[in-house]
């Protein structure tokens, strides 16, 4: 399965959780109206804007999705590598 | 097939993504009024702020068209629908022949009946760009002004503060999003606005503009108020000149069912031009968000290449005033809802309202109360009463 890092910037999330609705297993809201993100609904280590996943690859690309939904693009997903996935450079 | 698109917006653009993917032979056309490829209306502010890059506005490359063999035609607009031939005539004077046909053409910034430089709208890129043409002209002995309630106010608080500039805010209401908000939320803005050190002016209709050739100052009944530059957000309005004579329903937006079609064959809309058949609020209307917009993108092209299934989502938009975390979900009408509940006050500093039509949740808006967020969504989505919500006060 691969591995992907997803990266909230809480400067640039404003709320608008379009991400919560198309992948809500990875990101949900905080009582700041910032996006967390999730492993699968769980918070293993606690409350963070930033984790190793590892995905399906179905998974992989509905959470590319949720951050392609992003109206300020403020999340960022890159592969084992340290490569950009999104948004695209 | 020729899937011919008006708008290349959010909404329009993604539609001819999603029907590219589905068939890599179908001839698809864009014509879209704007210069630019498309970008993130939402990301303006925070470029007008510095907090991204000018280029990290576009979420496509100028390229990204032509790779996807996608006709893109910019700086056109449509001028007049033909149905019964088929085809949309467009401002270049071309006739453009389709199979099936979007309309995503959003709306444009209600404009005010007077002008003078010094005068902002804020809805493209090119508008962001004339604005900090001025902020820079006027440089850091401006005076601010802003006349409207509404999102766009919103983005313009947020800029002027920002840059430490004094804030004049007039409106012709008594509160913000006037359509929405309960008088007791509409106070906690204002409080918001008014400990912010806004000079605020409620109850003040624009009147005139001063100034010979720049802009000096604007009149209200509450007397003249002396500035030099005005961001205006007084509401949007469709462009239906190309559609009168069509046959298409026009209401407040270009009127759809549940699966964005029209009552024209072959003949669809989506995004903030479109007054759809909301299957989850139980009726037409029209939604302005990035989120349904996109989403209606999507889903219309579905609909178009044949899959045929109704549109259903719960969206919401959020923005924050100085602090005041707003969030809006669902249909947030006052005149739409049988009854509107208000949790919390304006002395906590957080309010949220409920409203509830045919006994059952179909909006929420939450005034620095985001935990509310998550019970409202399930609430509509589930099609609850707001009887069987619990809310924490303290």
């Amino acid at each position: 399965m691969p591995k992907i890092r997803v990266q909230v910037d809480p400067d640039l999330c404003i709320g608008a959780a379009s991400c919560v609705t198309i992948a809500p297993e990875t990101f949900q809201m905080n009582e700041e109206n910032k996006a967390w993100v999730l492993d699968h609904g769980t918070e293993p280590g606690g409350s963070t804007y930033e984790r190793w996943l590892e995905v399906t690859e179905d998974e992989m690309e509905n959470i590319i999705l949720g951050a392609q939904s992003c109206p300020t693009l403020a999340i960022f997903i890159f592969d084992e590598a340290g490569t950009q996935l999104f948004p695209d450079m | 097939m020729r899937y011919l698109i008006i708008g290349g917006g959010i909404a329009g653009t993604t539609a001819a993504e999603v029907l590219r993917k589905s068939d890599a032979s179908a001839e698809i056309t864009i014509v879209d009024e704007e210069q630019h490829p498309l970008y993130s209306r939402v990301l303006l502010g925070h470029y007008l702020k510095g907090k991204v890059s000018r280029e990290r506005v576009f979420l496509k490359p100028a390229t990204w068209y032509q790779e996807h063999n996608i006709e893109w035609l910019p700086g056109v607009v449509a001028e007049q629908l033909d149905t019964r031939n088929k085809f949309v005539r467009i401002s270049d004077q071309r006739e453009l022949p389709y199979d099936k046909l979007l309309i995503a053409s959003g709306t444009v910034p209600r404009p005010l009946e007077v002008d003078l430089r010094g005068v902002s709208y804020l809805r493209t890129i090119d508008d962001a760009d004339h604005l900090l043409q001025l902020l820079s002209e006027r440089g850091m002995d401006a005076r601010m002004g802003i006349y409207g309630s509404g999102f766009i106010a919103c983005e313009y608080l947020e800029l002027f503060r920002e840059m430490n500039l004094p804030i004049t805010l007039a409106y012709r209401g008594d509160k913000f999003w006037s359509r929405a908000l309960l008088p007791e939320a509409g106070e906690l803005v204002n409080k918001v606005l008014v400990d912010g050190g806004v000079e605020l002016h409620t109850r003040a209709e624009l009147k005139d503009l001063i100034g010979e050739k720049e802009l000096t100052g604007f009149v209200t009944p509450k007397g003249t108020h002396e500035v030099t530059l005005l961001g205006v957000g007084v509401g949007v309005i469709p462009d239906f000149s190309w559609l009168r004579d069509a046959g298409v329903e026009l209401g407040s937006g270009v009127k759809t069912n549940q699966f964005l079609e029209t009552n024209v064959p072959d003949v669809y809309a989506a995004g903030d031009v479109a007054e759809f058949e909301d299957v989850v609020l139980g009726r037409q209307l029209v939604l302005m968000n990035w989120q349904n917009a996109m989403s209606q993108g999507r889903h219309v092209a579905r609909v178009m290449a044949g899959e045929r299934v109704a549109f259903e989502l719960v969206s919401s938009y959020s923005i924050n005033i100085f602090g005041l975390e707003c969030i809006f979900v669902g249909d947030t009408e006052l005149a739409e809802a049988d009854n509107v509940h208000l949790i919390g006050s304006l002395e906590s500093g957080g309010i949220t309202q409920v409203f509830e039509r045919s006994e059952r949740v179909v909006g929420g808006v939450m005034l620095n109360r985001n935990s509310d967020r998550v019970l409202i969504t399930k609430a509509i989505k589930n099609k609850q009463p707001f009887s069987e919500l619990t809310f924490v006060t303290e």
